[in-house]
């Protein structure tokens, strides 16, 4: 079930919420478990129980490591291994056996298995979980309900953000929802609906008409590049928007995952605004473990490139994704190996990191290698394509306006046209009317059969 | 708690929107999309455990939402006017006109249709005098001066005479003009026929109609063509006319899937979704007009699409009997079981929306 469709909106949501709101505190964990396995379950039904088992596993070994000094390194390892296991399973089985069959000619068949959704966010937050336990960063759950709902909740549970055990170990076991907290929340949840249906899956339009267009040229090539750049971020933000909303309908607290990236003027500082939270994860968990930048020149650079391997295989279990995290680790080396770049023009800087992120994208959206070939000899104008042409210019017309949204959109203007407007006197006319329209505007493009999963659904 | 009142009104009016989807009773069709609905699936095990269940729900969900035409409506108006789009689900409004973006010419399904064409003229024409008239659909005169994509209709037209140089080609393109078309449908409106209906009685070398024979009819009965739904949009419908005549009311039609015999304007199908099919009652495999009045003996047979069911009536005049052969709802190997091909004349008339999409051509 996705956040942006009528059976999640008007059916799932206003139900548990009822239920939620009607129960008595101590059974609240209990609600939030069984309506996050229904969630989970409407999706996957064949493979809820590979999320009992997580949250059996973990919760065991949360308890175990906390209970056993000596053995609590033996404990740790099983849950480490055992769900890296399961997710090279489940994710990079296929990859790894067809790179074999392609590099050696053999014919090792490929497993097949379906990729459950969201496997490597809720993995990440059960590994956080038992790495924080181990180092006494915080108590073990003792309440397996409690540690259910965590691992389980629907809010983040398959597309983030990757929302630490630590960060809400002590709202699990207190918490409430205030008014003002359902207001707020509310509030974030129908930004984050609209930044999805209306900007993020009209986007994905202008996607498909590019794929399918019959008089390709470098503007559409272009065209198609900005828009997926804006579609990813309003996609993966809107959901994060929606996911942190719907916490704080319910008294979470989560932590946010998006800070005006494109307003970045070094990639660092980009990965320090785009998917917060597994930035943290990879930077805590893998980075400093290894040793961070505190070591010899050399091995730190062997630490960037597994960081950033990884980031792009946690992305995808393909070529294109592994070129695409190697990609921001020489970025990230170079920015530190070349000082000047410091002292360009903010403009310059602006202008860098967006063409780098954009052709980025290109890789990361890419089906295959070839296509991504493909996409990038369109860019730069190879194979004799035209510069523009009707189709391209037609398209351009129709979708002006929504590209004008979108950029805007992806600074703080709206935002501080928003703060502004609740100061003035109108405000509560205002936000009524704002919130109403998202709300019916939204509604009006999933009736009208514009669904559209989500794209961090398949990390 | 007074900054919580703006949230308090959305969580009601959401509230009302909900209670609305969970007790409204279901409904069987959408009259503007012309289509059944979606109904509650049924809750079984094999069907929860497959997500077979969830995917019907979903379907469920989007198609018995409460309000959902209103819904859609919005979604175009702010598609079109909030977002500037100059398209909605490939459908354009322009001159008070809702056409489809027939985009873009579909080279493989059009050598398709001619491949069809052909085997029907290899297998029963090759003594018939042939004739091929192509109906421009109305973005051939709209989508360009609107800005719109089309097709390639010039490149259309010379695949067309190309692929089949066995038959005469008559040209309907200075025959019609847009307001030939109807505003919310993909038809042309038959009380517009004359000129182009005379182009191809010239070619066929029969009596062209003259509008003094015909007394024009007007249905009380509101019209919503295709696009009417499709759009979305609040559009006025339209009133469907056909031209009457005493040599048409004397016509009988016979209908071979039936095996019953009606008339040329069947108007039990006032009652039917698509007003259009008053015009020899729709989508037919194979019908025959006798003609008792006919001024000659001579016979047509006419290979078409539904641009033909409303052009044919203004065909009729000088043949003793016309055949319509709709090779979209019968296999031609089957016609010989039926037809008696025997040197009569033949037309062949086709839009260019089945030239383009011709996947269902058998």
């Amino acid at each position: 079930m996705v956040f942006s469709s009528i059976s999640f909106l008007y059916y799932f949501l206003p139900a548990v919420l009822a239920v939620y709101f009607l129960v008595p505190w101590k059974w609240k964990n209990g609600v939030l478990l069984i309506t996050s396995l229904f969630f989970y379950g409407w999706g996957e039904p064949k493979l809820l129980a590979l999320m009992v088992f997580t949250i059996v596993l973990f919760y065991i070994c949360g308890l175990a490591i906390a209970r056993s000094e000596k053995r609590k390194k033996l404990w740790l390892s099983i849950s480490v291994v055992i769900s890296v296991l399961l997710l090279g399973l489940f994710k990079y089985a296929d990859f790894f056996i067809s790179s074999v069959n392609a590099a050696t000619g053999l014919s090792l068949p490929l497993l097949k298995l379906a990729l459950p959704v969201g496997i490597s966010f809720y993995t990440f937050q059960c590994l956080s979980y038992t790495i924080d336990v181990y180092r006494g960063n915080v108590p073990p759950q003792k309440n397996p309900i409690s540690f259910g709902a965590y691992v389980a909740l629907f809010p983040q549970l398959i597309a983030g953000p990757i929302v630490r055990y630590v960060d809400v170990a002590r709202e699990l076991d207190s918490r409430k929802s205030t008014w003002q907290d359902v207001s707020l929340g509310l509030r974030r949840f129908l930004v984050g609906l609209g930044k999805k249906v209306i900007l993020a899956d009209n986007f994905a339009l202008l996607m498909k008409l590019f794929r399918e267009s019959g008089q390709p040229s470098v503007l559409f090539y272009w065209m198609y590049a900005i828009a997926f750049t804006l579609n990813i971020y309003f996609d993966f933000s809107g959901y994060s928007d929606m996911a942190i909303g719907l916490g704080r309908i319910l008294g979470f607290h989560f932590i946010e995952n998006f800070d005006y990236p494109y307003l970045s003027k070094s990639i660092s500082e980009f990965w320090r605004r785009w998917h917060m939270s597994l930035g943290s994860w990879f930077r805590d968990y893998v980075y400093i473990p290894l040793g961070g930048n505190r070591v010899s020149r050399g091995r730190w650079v062997f630490n960037i490139l597994v960081v950033w391997m990884l980031t792009g295989l946690w992305h995808g279990a393909a070529w294109n994704f592994v070129l695409w995290g190697l990609l921001f680790a020489v970025l990230l080396l170079a920015e530190k190996w070349i000082p000047g770049l410091k002292k360009l023009p903010d403009a310059l800087r602006h202008g860098y990191v967006l063409l780098a992120v954009v052709l980025s994208f290109v890789l990361f959206n890419a089906e295959s290698l070839s296509q991504a070939g493909g996409d990038f000899a369109g860019l730069f104008g190879f194979g004799n394509l035209p510069l523009v042409t009707q189709e391209t210019l037609y398209y351009l017309r129709s979708f002006a306006l929504l590209f004008v949204l979108g950029i805007v959109g992806a600074t703080p203007v709206v935002k501080q046209a928003g703060d502004r407007i609740a100061r003035s006197k109108a405000a509560p006319v205002l936000e009524w009317a704002w919130m109403t329209a998202l709300l019916l505007v939204s509604t009006a493009y999933l009736v009208d059969g514009s669904f559209s999963p989500f794209l961090y659904f398949r990390f | 708690m007074k900054k919580c009142i703006p949230a308090i009104l959305v969580l009601s009016l959401w509230a009302i929107l909900t209670a609305a989807a969970w007790l409204l009773p279901q409904k069987d069709l959408s009259v503007a999309e012309r289509r059944p609905l979606a109904q509650m699936p049924e809750i079984e095990a094999d069907a929860i455990l497959d997500g077979e269940f969830m995917e019907d729900f979903e379907d469920y969900a989007l198609d018995q939402f409460p309000l959902r035409d209103r819904f859609r409506q919005l979604k175009s108006l702010f598609h079109f006017y909030a977002l500037g789009q100059k398209d909605n689900n490939g459908i354009y409004l322009s001159q008070g006109y809702a056409a489809k973006q027939e985009y873009p010419l579909q080279t493989v399904s059009v050598g398709y249709a001619l491949k069809r064409l052909n085997y029907v003229y290899e297998t029963y024409l090759q003594d018939s005098r042939v004739f091929m008239a192509i109906a421009p659909d109305k973005g051939y005169y709209l989508a360009q001066p609107s800005g719109h994509l089309s097709m390639d209709y010039e490149t259309l037209f010379a695949m067309v005479q190309e692929g089949m140089p066995w038959a005469t080609h008559i040209d309907l393109t200075q025959s019609l003009n847009v307001g030939n078309y109807y505003r919310t449908d993909t038809h042309w409106r038959q009380e517009y026929l004359l000129s182009a209906a005379g182009e191809i009685c010239e070619a066929l070398g029969v009596t062209p109609p003259r509008e003094e024979d015909y007394t024009l009819t007007a249905l009380e009965k509101p019209f919503y063509g295709v696009y009417y739904g499709q759009a979305a949009l609040p559009m006025e419908p339209e009133t469907l006319y056909y031209l009457g005549s005493d040599l048409l009311r004397q016509c009988s039609v016979y209908d071979y899937e039936t095996g019953k015999t009606g008339s040329v304007y069947d108007l039990s199908k006032l009652e039917s979704r698509d007003l259009y099919d008053i015009f020899l009652s729709g989508a037919r495999s194979l019908l025959t007009i006798e003609n008792p009045n006919a001024t000659t003996d001579r016979e047509l047979i006419v290979f078409r699409d539904s641009f033909g069911s409303s052009m044919v009536p203004l065909l009729v005049q000088d043949y003793a009997k016309v055949t319509l052969v709709d090779i979209r709802y019968i296999h031609p190997d089957l016609l010989g079981e039926y037809l008696d091909f025997h040197g009569q004349d033949v037309l062949m008339l086709y839009s260019t929306l089945i030239l383009n999409n011709s996947a269902a051509l058998r």
